[in-house]
């Protein structure tokens, strides 16, 4: 069985005043299995963050279902989706989302905090993880006194705490310098290797090259997937800018 | 650029910015209406006719410039967090080509909607309010009720000079505001987070002990005079501490509990803790505005309803009786009945003479004398001697009454034996077996439940013993010591005092007929004397213009204090709500449900709160005994309906501030929940 399973999503967005209707997505069927780390393509408005919000349970579809380890989120009582979401779901944002109340150490501990953990278990779980993505040392910084590849860092490290069984990331690389970059992807691909499934959407060809699997969407649909196969970083980047080429150029007239 | 662009985008973009501004220009116009209808009743020929009028004038100058100056600072505030809050919106036209002289045209224009605004229909209101606030006046100081209605040129045209100037000010304020101001980085400025608090154990310090130093004076004041003077000085004290507890002591309490894990790393705390450690510091300020001016209000509201309650039993615990006289006797000798039945057969005559017969009759000698106590000896000593030169500790007022006569006005029935005293010690301890007036020594045999009717001379501001004699024969060591003028320093009083069952002006009549028949017979004779004679009636109308001008002084005072408690506190929801929007859709994203957030943000609100709210009732508490010794001045004499007045005034206020509380919290959660759209563009 996969891990999460996505039949036949669509969402439609409705304006406020009921007049006009966009379609986000259309008809978006695919499946993640455990220990993947999938890479999701596509142009500004292809509709990418809306996929990932519904996949993150932080939206409804308007048809379609989405389903992990075989459970369906639309089965999910409203009061127990947070919960859901906490209990198998890490995030890493493009702007990092985190809290500036917090120090580095408090903002990993969150999740925890709200699934009602100790201090002592926290703290266990924290140090291999804080040692493994490097920050051991600016745990009681705060977020204004890092840098962004140190707080995306301390991101993952919140996306890893609770043990989640997929990570979804927005678009990670989007504020940080190429050298963070390079860094923060070595750092999903170990994690990768270590068996934690990721669901990536971007639209970095380089970021996208570090995945196993990438797909594309257009026009809300998924148009297209690549497997990596053998392929080393360096052609998978080359495949990855052949498809969007072609995609964009020759996309329309399909 | 186009000329008319500049008021249309004032206009356009204080319509955007509703939010802010309405309740600004309502504020406005509020305070202009309040110091219009006030400056108006200064004016008002009704009242300036009525006797005591001149009372009630220097009390309502007394609020114009309570408002004026209170005006200025609190408008100054707001004025400044409104231009703050959109400094966003002036770095984007600075962005789009606006130069900072085009966005100081802006400011001129919309300072100048606000201020005509503000000040004419604040006129207009006031206008049209003042007649009531008139009859609400005339009623509360029981003066004839007048139905014309005036309109006062003076109060406009001084009303219009004063927020003209103030509202110059604020103008010229928010231009340097935004001359100094780099508008694009503003613009940028409200990404960037923002450095955590640091607590400030020193401020925080200083904050608690100012405070207990303030309270501690509060406390132990034991004199109502000196209770005036150091009134002030415990109020500025209070309110340095109440911002520096606000400010500073809030954030060492938020990291001390963030300190001890157990407590920290809880659902319930994590959140809370945090961002009130955050808000605290943003709105210290303002939080400790909000305390101090609803301590004023429950101050100003309790005392002057409480003085304007008591007014009937100040008056009665004064004046015990309709028409009143206090004869000065400078003999011993002289406080013998058969002469004072001289002078009471001279009262009797003029109520033969109309025909009538007082309804009930007080009278009583007493001797009063001024000391210095050291241990149970009490040194007399001459009021002309040391003028107004008294030591609070060691003056005491020394009352003598005999036995006799207590029983008869009191209805006791004690007995007290030549060479021995009962007494009954008021704002003064004396618990020594024996007592030594001069050289009368007496022992002390006892206590009287009840001080004496409190008659005028009663009314002290210095410690009083009253000393209970078996009879006057006991004050002859005291009736011959004289001071360096030779003159006697014991004072002998008899006072007699009647009720009348006839209309005020019969009742008048009789008196003034009473007086010059007394004046007529006695006053250049050997027994020449000097009495005070005094009328409850007449006094009565004193006490209301006065207490009654106080009390109408002090709600219309806590109104508009009120008001600006709230404009504080909807400001501070209102950015509040802004800052908080993005923090809770992160929480959101990493897993808080909506109830975990509503509870978090209930706990927060509700602390930050009523915080102040709790802050102002331990104020009031503290600051009750000082209250009191000051309502003591007034001749105020009953503690229970004071004690009462301030429960009822806090209750009445603490709902009032519920009721707010929960119409701003309606607003900040809708500007909160307004983020949790999950939508991003990719």
């Amino acid at each position: 069985m996969s891990l999460l399973t996505v039949t036949h999503l669509k969402k439609i967005y409705t304006t406020r005043l009921g007049g006009n209707s966009v379609e986000a997505l259309r008809d978006v069927s695919f499946s993640v299995e455990q220990g993947e780390f999938v890479a999701i393509m596509g142009e500004s408005g292809s509709g990418k963050t809306t996929l990932l919000n519904i996949l993150a349970s932080l939206d409804k579809p308007t048809s379609g279902t989405v389903m992990l380890e075989g459970r369906d989120f639309s089965k999910i009582k409203e009061n127990d989706v947070a919960a859901f979401r906490r209990d198998n779901m890490g995030f890493v944002f493009q702007d990092f989302n985190l809290l500036d109340t917090f120090t580095l150490e408090d903002n990993i501990y969150l999740p925890l905090v709200l699934a009602g953990k100790s201090y002592r278990e926290m703290n266990e779980r924290l140090k291999p993880i804080a040692i493994e993505l490097g920050i051991t040392d600016i745990l009681k910084k705060y977020p204004y006194e890092v840098s962004g590849g140190q707080k995306q860092r301390a991101a993952v490290a919140r996306a890893l705490i609770a043990n989640p069984k997929i990570i979804f990331a927005d678009e990670p690389t989007g504020n940080l310098d190429s050298k963070a970059t390079d860094e923060l992807l070595r750092l999903f691909a170990s994690i990768n290797r270590k068996g934690q499934t990721i669901l990536m959407v971007t639209h970095s060809f380089k970021a996208a090259s570090t995945a196993n699997r990438v797909l594309f969407i257009k026009d809300g649909e998924v148009y297209h997937q690549l497997y990596r196969g053998d392929n080393t970083n360096e052609q998978m980047y080359q495949r990855i800018t052949d498809t969007m080429t072609m995609l964009q150029s020759g996309g329309d007239s399909r | 650029m186009n000329v008319r662009l500049y008021p249309k985008l004032a206009v356009s973009s204080m319509k955007k910015n509703g939010r802010l501004y309405f309740p600004y220009i309502l504020t406005c116009i509020g305070v202009v209406m309040m110091f219009y209808i006030i400056h108006s009743l200064s004016y008002s020929p009704l009242i300036r006719q009525m006797r005591g009028g001149s009372n009630v004038e220097v009390v309502l100058t007394l609020g114009k410039f309570v408002i004026a100056v209170f005006a200025l600072i609190f408008l100054t505030y707001t004025n400044s967090f409104l231009v703050r809050r959109r400094n966003k919106e002036f770095g984007l036209y600075n962005v789009l080509g606006m130069g900072k002289r085009g966005i100081m045209h802006i400011i001129v224009w919309e300072s100048l909607i606000v201020a005509v605004v503000g000040i004419v229909a604040g006129l207009v209101l006031g206008i049209a309010f003042s007649k009531f606030a008139e009859l609400g006046l005339l009623n509360t100081i029981k003066a004839d009720i007048d139905y014309r209605f005036t309109i006062s040129p003076e109060a406009i045209s001084f009303t219009l000079q004063i927020f003209t100037v103030i509202f110059f000010l604020l103008l010229i304020k928010s231009l340097i505001q935004v001359g100094r101001s780099n508008p694009l980085d503003l613009m940028r400025s409200e990404n960037v987070g923002e450095k955590p608090p640091k607590a400030n154990w020193l401020l925080a310090v200083l904050g608690v002990v100012i405070l207990g130093v303030a309270y501690y004076m509060a406390v132990s004041i034991k004199s109502p005079l000196e209770a005036m003077t150091l009134f002030f000085v415990a109020v500025i004290l209070v309110i340095i501490a109440t911002y520096m507890m606000f400010c500073s002591a809030s954030v060492v309490v938020c990291r001390v509990l963030q300190k001890n894990k157990r407590y920290y790393y809880k659902k319930n705390h994590f959140v809370s803790v945090s961002s009130m450690a955050y808000r605290m510091k943003r709105n210290g300020a303002g939080l400790a505005s909000i305390c101090i001016l609803s301590t004023m209000v429950l101050v100003m509201l309790s005392s002057t309803t409480s003085l304007y309650i008591g007014v009937e039993d100040t008056l009665r615990s004064r004046y015990p009786m309709e028409n009143q006289i206090e004869v000065n006797i400078n003999r011993l000798e002289d406080l013998d009945e058969s002469r004072l039945s001289l002078i009471r057969a001279e009262y009797e005559k003029v109520f033969t003479d109309h025909g009538i017969a007082p309804e009930k009759t007080l009278e009583y000698r007493y001797a009063y004398i001024l000391g210095r106590a050291n241990g149970n000896a009490i040194e007399p000593f001459s009021n002309r001697e040391t003028g107004l030169m008294f030591t609070y500790e060691t003056t005491r007022e020394i009352f003598l009454i005999s036995v006799e006569e207590y029983n008869m006005v009191m209805g006791t029935d004690y007995i007290v034996e030549p060479g021995q005293a009962l007494i009954y010690p008021m704002g003064c301890e004396f618990s020594d077996s024996t007592i030594s007036i001069g050289n009368l020594h007496l022992d002390v045999v006892g206590r009287t439940k009840k001080s004496m009717l409190s008659s005028s001379a009663m009314v002290s501001i210095v410690p009083v013993i009253m000393v209970v004699i078996s009879d006057y024969e006991e004050l002859v060591p005291l009736a011959t010591m004289v001071d360096t003028h030779n003159e006697p320093i014991l004072t002998l009083k008899w006072y007699y005092g009647y009720n009348i069952d006839v209309n005020e002006e019969k009742c008048a009549a009789i008196f003034n007929e009473q007086k010059s028949a007394i004046n007529n017979t006695f006053l250049n004779t050997e027994m020449g004397f000097v009495y005070s004679a005094s009328r409850a009636a007449a006094e009565r109308e004193d006490f209301y213009s006065t207490f009654g001008g106080l009390f109408f002084l002090g709600i219309i005072l806590s109104i508009v204090f009120i008001f600006a408690a709230v404009l504080i506190i909807y400001y501070k929801q209102i950015s509040e709500g802004y800052e908080d929007q993005s923090r809770f859709d992160i929480m959101q994203k990493v897993g808080m449900t909506k109830e975990d957030i509503k509870k978090s943000i209930n706990s927060q609100v509700l602390t930050v709160f009523f915080a102040p709210l709790l802050f102002a009732g331990l104020h009031l508490a503290f600051a009750f005994p000082l209250v009191w010794k000051i309502l003591q001045l007034f001749m105020l004499q009953d503690l229970t309906l004071v004690i009462i007045v301030t429960i009822i005034s806090f209750i009445i206020f603490g709902i009032f501030y519920a009721l707010v509380y929960k119409a701003t919290a309606h607003s900040y959660y809708r500007i909160v929940s307004g983020a949790n759209a999950y939508l991003v563009n990719d």
